[in-house]
């Protein structure tokens, strides 16, 4: 590195396109996660006044995980404006209905209340599964790291994998196993 | 009490009403409408604007450093360290910078920086320091490459 390009940085201005993967992750504090970037608060240039964002493509968001039983508990709020306009939604019906829209409203109100926010979630793109759109993946250039490793489940291992595992004993012939 | 001097007993009523009046105007003179017209209305919102700017001052103040520790803590994700085991370990290496500095260094002159990181953290190591603040969070270093989801991330470009 030459002198002269010791703190060249082409890409400071740019917005750079971030995948995060929702799979088995908390939508509320993934939200605070994704915030980070769509804001810019990732950089060391950032200024509230300073449109520094980037630009985040979650998938998988069918594939959330919610804690305990969230799915059951938790409560989606609308009310139309008319009296009696009141109603609550819970988490599983509302992600029956639209898997993405957990995720979005998690992100949206993991951000402050201010005229810039409903144009900071223009640059949120949410998919429900794996696939996404080709002019938005040629973009992508960067993932951003899951908050929890996502498990393996064991009937997803192939069977001679299984097999294969080093075992300590066997199961005596007369056992049950449950 | 006795007054003596006959001068004393005139009231003074101060500067000429003109120009006490155009002082005040002066001040509102950004205002609108009978908020920088009428001085009885004038003068209320002036002095709620200077109560206001002599508030400011210190806000400003609190503002900055909120912004500079921002930036601070963006610039220590990058280099996967906390903001506070850098402070701690630089304030253990005898570099004493305040905010202002690290977070112009920051932006500025990444690559030192990026030293100041790695000598808090050498710093640190060699203390024992632990730090309980640490959450642990996945930064961009040590990628796992089981959850890489893009193919090009894969091959390690």
């Amino acid at each position: 590195m030459s002198a002269a390009k010791r703190v060249q940085q082409w890409a400071t201005f740019a917005r750079t396109w971030h995948v995060f993967d929702c799979k088995w992750q908390d939508p509320y504090q993934s939200a605070n996660l994704i915030k980070k970037y769509l804001l810019g608060l990732h950089k060391p240039i950032y200024h509230p006044m300073n449109d520094c964002g980037d630009v985040v493509v979650c998938v998988n968001s069918r594939d959330i995980a919610l804690r305990g039983d969230e799915w059951r508990k938790r409560a989606y709020f609308h009310h139309t404006g008319y009296p009696g306009g009141a109603s609550w939604t819970l988490a599983w019906e509302v992600h029956n209905k639209d898997p993405t829209m957990i995720i979005k409203k998690a992100v949206y109100r993991a951000m402050k209340g201010n005229l810039q926010r409903r144009h900071t979630m223009q640059r949120l793109f949410i998919y429900p599964g794996e696939e996404i759109p080709d002019d938005v993946k040629q973009n992508v250039t960067n993932q951003i790291r899951q908050l929890r490793l996502v498990p393996t489940r064991l009937d997803h291992i192939p069977e001679e994998e299984v097999q294969k595992f080093p075992k300590v004993m066997d199961y005596p012939s007369d056992y049950v196993l449950k | 009490m006795v007054f003596l001097t006959l001068s004393n007993l005139i009231r003074c009523r101060g500067p000429d009403e003109f120009w006490r009046k155009r002082k005040i105007f002066r001040l509102a003179a950004h205002f609108l409408g009978r908020r920088r017209n009428t001085y009885s209305v004038a003068v209320r919102n002036v002095h709620r604007a200077l109560v206001y700017s002599t508030k400011a001052r210190a806000l400003k103040k609190e503002d900055m450093k909120n912004l500079w520790d921002t930036r601070i803590t963006a610039a220590c994700e990058q280099q996967n360290i906390t903001a506070f085991s850098l402070r701690e370990g630089l304030e253990r290496a005898d570099i004493l910078l305040d905010r202002k500095s690290l977070s112009d260094l920051a932006s500025w002159e990444p690559k030192t920086f990026e030293s100041l990181a790695a000598v808090a953290k050498q710093k640190l190591f060699f203390d024992g320091f632990v730090d309980t603040t640490d959450k642990k969070e996945p930064t961009g270093n040590d990628i796992n490459l089981n959850s890489v989801w893009l193919e090009g991330l894969k091959d390690g470009k």
